[in-house]
C-alpha cells in the first residue's frame, strides 16, 4: 500500500520535497541572520 | 558524548517541519495538475527554486533580479488563472455526495437504467453525452437546454440521442433520478495537451467536468467506445461491471 502510495504521481512528490527542503533552509538561514 | 534520544530530539522539529512544508507543497502541486495553470505554476517553481539556491549561494545581483521577477510572476499569475483558482477553491469544501434525497437502491436503479441505454446507443454507435449532476448545481448549463422533467429511463435517452431527435445535439442533466434538460450547451476544455483530433463531445464532456464536479459519461460516434469524464480527466471503461462500479463509486454515499 505504502509502495502504491508512493509511485504515484512520483515526480510531483520529489518536486515538492525538494522544494520543502529548500524553503527549510531558506527560511533557517533568514531565522538565523535576525535571531542568531 | 551526544546521546542518540538528544540527537532524535534536535533532529525531529526539523523534520516535522519539512514533512509538512512537503504536504503543503504537494497538495497546491495536484491541485492544479493537469489545468493550463499548472504549466506556468512549473515555471514559476523554476524560479522560486532558482531564486532559494541563488539566495543561499549569496549570488546578490541575479537574486535581485529573480525576486522581482517572481513578485511579478506570482501576480500575473493570480491575474491570468483567476478562473482556476476560483473553481478549485470552489470544489475544496465540496463533499463527494450525490444527493441525501435518494436512497443506494433507487441511485443503483437509475445508473442500470442509464447503462442500459448507453450500452445500447454505444451497439449501434450514436454519441451521447449525459451529465450526472453532484454538489455543483449545473442551473447555468440546464437553462441553455429544453426542460423535460422525466424519470431515467433506458427508453427515454435513446430517444433522445437517436440521430432523428431533434434533442440529439448536446448533452442531458440527470440530477437524481431524474432527467432535466435534453440539448444542454457544456463548456468545451480548453486543456492544451489534449489530441487535436479529439472531437466536441470529447471536449464537453472533460470541459464540464473540469469546471464542476459533474460526472460525464459520453459515447463516441465515431467509435462507439464510453468513456467517463471526471475532474479534467477520463477513466477508461473496460465492461459494463467496472462502469456500473466506477459510476456506483462516484455517486452513492460512502457510509
Amino acid at each position: 500500500m505504502i509502495r502504491g502510495w508512493l509511485t504515484h504521481n512520483l515526480m510531483l512528490k520529489i518536486i515538492a520535497l525538494g522544494l520543502a527542503i529548500i524553503t527549510w533552509l531558506y527560511v533557517q538561514e533568514i531565522l538565523l541572520a535576525y535571531y542568531p | 558524548m551526544t546521546s542518540p534520544l538528544a540527537i532524535i530530539a534536535i533532529l525531529i522539529k526539523p523534520i516535522a517541519e519539512i514533512l509538512i512544508l512537503w504536504f503543503v507543497f504537494y497538495q497546491v502541486l495536484v491541485f492544479f495538475e493537469g489545468t493550463r495553470a499548472f504549466q506556468v505554476l512549473k515555471g514559476l517553481i523554476y524560479l522560486l527554486a532558482g531564486f532559494l539556491i541563488f539566495q543561499l549561494l549569496g549570488l546578490e545581483t541575479i537574486n535581485w533580479l529573480l525576486r522581482n521577477l517572481l513578485g511579478m510572476s506570482i501576480l500575473g499569475f493570480l491575474i491570468l488563472f483567476q478562473q482556476e483558482i476560483r473553481h478549485g477553491l470552489a470544489r475544496l469544501g465540496q463533499q463527494h455526495l450525490f444527493s441525501a434525497s435518494l436512497e443506494e437502491s433507487e441511485v443503483v436503479a437509475m445508473l442500470d437504467e442509464m447503462s442500459a441505454s448507453v450500452y445500447k446507443l454505444a451497439q449501434r454507435k450514436i454519441g451521447c453525452l449525459i451529465a450526472l449532476e453532484r454538489e455543483t448545481k449545473l442551473k447555468t448549463y440546464i437553462d441553455s437546454g429544453v426542460a423535460i422533467d422525466g424519470k431515467v429511463s433506458s427508453e427515454l435517452i435513446q430517444s433522445i440521442f437517436v440521430t432523428t431527435s431533434p434533442l440529439h445535439d448536446g448533452g442531458i442533466i440527470i440530477r437524481n433520478d431524474r432527467i432535466l434538460a435534453a440539448a444542454c450547451l457544456f463548456p468545451l476544455s480548453e486543456n492544451i495537451n489534449l489530441s487535436k483530433i479529439i472531437g466536441t463531445r470529447h471536449r464537453a464532456a472533460l470541459g464540464l467536468s473540469e469546471q464542476t464536479d459533474a460526472i460525464v459519461v459520453m459515447v463516441s460516434e465515431e467509435t462507439g467506445n464510453i468513456s467517463i469524464a471526471t475532474e479534467g480527466r477520463f477513466i477508461p471503461v473496460v465492461n459494463k461491471e467496472r462502469f456500473l462500479a466506477t459510476l456506483k463509486n462516484f455517486l452513492i454515499r460512502q457510509k
